[in-house]
């Protein structure tokens, strides 16, 4: 298919559709995901923090003189011994006052967080001075002192996030590498399923354009039940247009012959007169008349039908018929005719104009050669043809050749209708997108080249 | 030369009829293919003209059952569909030649006359035995060279005779042939433009160009002198 936007057309569309619904169903599910991936890695988290702080609290015991608690320095998490390892720890008495503080949390300055109610846990996030994020749990508890009292204290856990926002970043990474893998993979089966489905309407529009050159005579009927109603409408379309085509060039007929016998009576009649004004006159108009039939009665067959008449015409048979013809018209001169038609070259069109352009040409080139006529067909561009005839007579002078080609014109008024026979060739392979050139022949004489699209 | 004349507008067929009926050609016309096609096949007949848009039997099946009944005449095609198509049409069912409406009467003479001599075994339009040369196109006799004056008639007979040279033409068939049918009949005006014919072109009885055979008729006795021979 050539030209059409994306939008304009019905692959495109769809594969656009589809695409806009992916993008926002996966995008939801994606949303979807990354949030329960987040709050599962939170409380993940929670639940170290709640582990770190028991340990602190299981290895808590009160001091020599009971008046405070410490904790060992060795404690069963090494990382609250390792500086910088992430995980800080940190007592604090009911003043607020730093009792014990991790060797891991040397050099870094945790924030206090508020001391919660009595015997309450507290989750908060902080973040230090360097934008570290930490995810912080305090727990006060009255501790029972050896001498009875109840101590305030303050335990406080925070262990880094880093970890934690690059688990969520490396998930997140996956699962939109995931999803965009499936996307692709689905947009390319959706394509694949799509032209699937198209095909009959490729097919369609392959067959029309076979029609138009002439390939085919009518829509196939191996389509899809949907498409069975447009395949026999354009084929009663078709139908119709051939014989409309027909009933046209039938009428143009019928009106250029029933007028051509009054004028042939009225010449034949005015013949019989002795020479005058008179005569003279109506003469010049009957000439008038008869140039208007013949050119403006025949228009080509392919003015009429516009693409849907075309059919592959059997040129050898035609040219044999037309030679022979030609042949006994010119007895008396017996030109050798030498036709060479090249193998696949085919005339897509309607019979009659093929018979008119060669008709015509052949004609002109038996009538001024001195003995031989070459025909010549080659194929051109794919469904065109470029079709010369040459002769060995006198040649077309090169400053007539345009004005040759030009309506009605004629060369020499002894060889009657040299000239139109050329307006017609021309108006005809122009209505096939050709051309006609009028050039000087390696025989001697004028060679004439038709092309056709 | 007896022509057939089949044309179904009554105007142009009697006008084509009349001129032709001038030039010194025996005229029989019909006005429908039926009739036509009788007359082409049971009258005596040189050249048909036919048109080819015909009542009752189209021109084209005319000249195909003409030619299936073995009748071999020239025919001339009247046609008014000029489109190649039908030309080709025409000539393929057994026509010879071709004219298009609206022609010139010229036109028409000049071909029936090629068509004519054609048919007679000439392949030009001078027609040469021995010291004899008829020129068709300018409808003039010479002999060694010198032009001899004629009358339309006399120059009727000649021509008929040397277009059959060699073959004998009944004095009936002489007649019938260049008298229209409505001429009166009188076999001694043969006789007589014979006479005159060999007086005009062989003064001194030395060439002998017509040949009297007792009770069969007369012959072109010259030898032809070209390789028109069909």
């Amino acid at each position: 298919m050539s030209g059409p936007a994306a939008g304009s057309s019905l692959s495109g569309r769809l594969l656009l559709s589809v695409s806009l619904l992916l993008l926002f169903f996966f995008g939801a599910t994606i949303v979807v995901l990354d949030v329960a991936f987040r709050e599962t890695g939170e409380q993940a988290q929670r639940h170290i923090l709640d582990g770190h702080l028991m340990s602190l609290l299981a290895a808590a015991e009160p001091d020599g003189d009971g008046a405070s608690l410490h904790l060992p320095p060795d404690l069963p998490e090494p990382r609250f011994g390792n500086p910088g390892s992430g995980l800080y720890g940190e007592l604090r008495d009911a003043r607020g006052n730093v009792v014990w503080r991790s060797r891991s949390a040397i050099g870094v300055n945790l924030p206090h967080t508020a001391p919660p109610i009595q015997g309450s846990s507290h989750y908060a996030e902080i973040s230090l001075g360097d934008g570290t994020e930490l995810m912080a749990l305090s727990l006060s508890v009255a501790w029972e002192m050896p001498s009875g009292d109840l101590a305030p204290h303050t335990f406080s856990v925070a262990e880094s996030l880093d970890a934690y926002y690059a688990q969520i970043a490396a998930f997140r990474r996956q699962l939109l590498g995931w999803f965009a893998a499936v996307a692709i993979v689905m947009l390319f089966s959706i394509s694949l399923v799509l032209r699937q489905l198209l095909r009959p309407l490729r097919q369609i529009e392959r067959e029309i354009t076979e029609i138009e050159e002439g390939r085919r005579q009518a829509l196939s009927e191996q389509l899809p039940s949907e498409l069975h109603g447009v395949a026999r409408n354009v084929n009663l379309l078709i139908g119709n247009e051939r014989a409309r085509s027909e009933r046209y060039m039938h009428t143009l007929d019928n009106l250029a012959h029933s007028l051509k016998t009054p004028l042939a009576a009225v010449r034949s009649v005015m013949n019989e007169h002795p020479e005058s004004e008179l005569k003279k006159r109506v003469e010049t108009q009957v000439e008038r008349m008869n140039d208007i039939v013949r050119y403006q009665l025949r228009k080509p067959a392919s003015y009429a039908s516009e693409g849907f008449g075309l059919t592959a015409v059997a040129i050898q048979k035609e040219l044999k018929r037309l030679v022979e013809g030609l042949l006994k018209v010119y007895k008396d001169k017996s030109p050798h005719i030498a036709v060479d038609v090249a193998d696949g070259a085919v005339f897509r069109g309607d019979r009659g104009d093929f018979l008119e352009l060669a008709g015509n040409l052949l004609d002109n080139a038996c009538k001024w050669c001195r003995s031989r006529v070459e025909l010549t067909m080659r194929p051109c561009s794919s469904t065109g043809i470029e079709l010369t005839v040459a002769d060995d007579g006198p040649g077309i002078p090169e400053e007539m050749a345009g004005i040759l080609l030009e309506r009605g014109m004629r060369l020499d008024e002894s060889a009657p209708g040299h000239g139109i026979g050329l307006a017609v060739v021309r108006d005809i392979a122009a209505s096939y997108g050709g051309d006609v050139r009028i050039a000087k022949s390696p025989l001697g004489g004028a060679e004439v080249t038709v092309t056709t699209a | 030369m007896r022509l057939l004349v089949i044309e179904d507008d009554e105007t142009l067929r009697e006008s084509l009829c009349r001129q032709l009926a001038e030039q010194g050609f025996g005229v029989e016309r019909a006005g429908n293919g039926r009739e036509g096609l009788y007359f082409a096949l049971e009258y005596p007949v040189d050249l048909a003209i036919v048109d080819l848009g015909l009542p009752e039997i189209s021109g084209l099946d005319l000249i195909r059952e003409l030619r299936e009944k073995g009748k071999t005449y020239p025919v001339l095609v009247l046609t008014a569909r000029d489109r190649w198509q039908d030309k080709v049409d025409g000539l393929a069912a057994g026509a010879d030649d071709y004219v298009v409406k609206p022609f010139h009467f010229e036109e028409v003479l000049a071909r029936v006359n090629a068509l004519l001599r054609r048919s007679g075994g000439w392949a030009s339009s001078t027609l040469s035995a021995g010291p004899v040369t008829l020129d068709t196109a300018r409808q003039e006799l010479s002999v060694e060279g010198k032009v001899i004056e004629l009358t339309g008639f006399e120059y009727r007979i000649i021509e008929h005779l040397m277009m059959r040279a060699g073959e004998v033409i009944s004095k009936s068939e002489l007649t019938d042939r260049l008298y229209d049918q409505d001429f009166e009949r009188d076999s001694n005006v043969i006789e007589v433009f014979i006479g005159r014919l060999r007086k005009k072109m062989d003064p001194e009885n030395r060439i002998k160009p017509i040949e009297t055979l007792r009770g069969r008729g007369y012959r072109f006795a010259l030898e032809r002198s070209q390789s028109g021979q069909q």
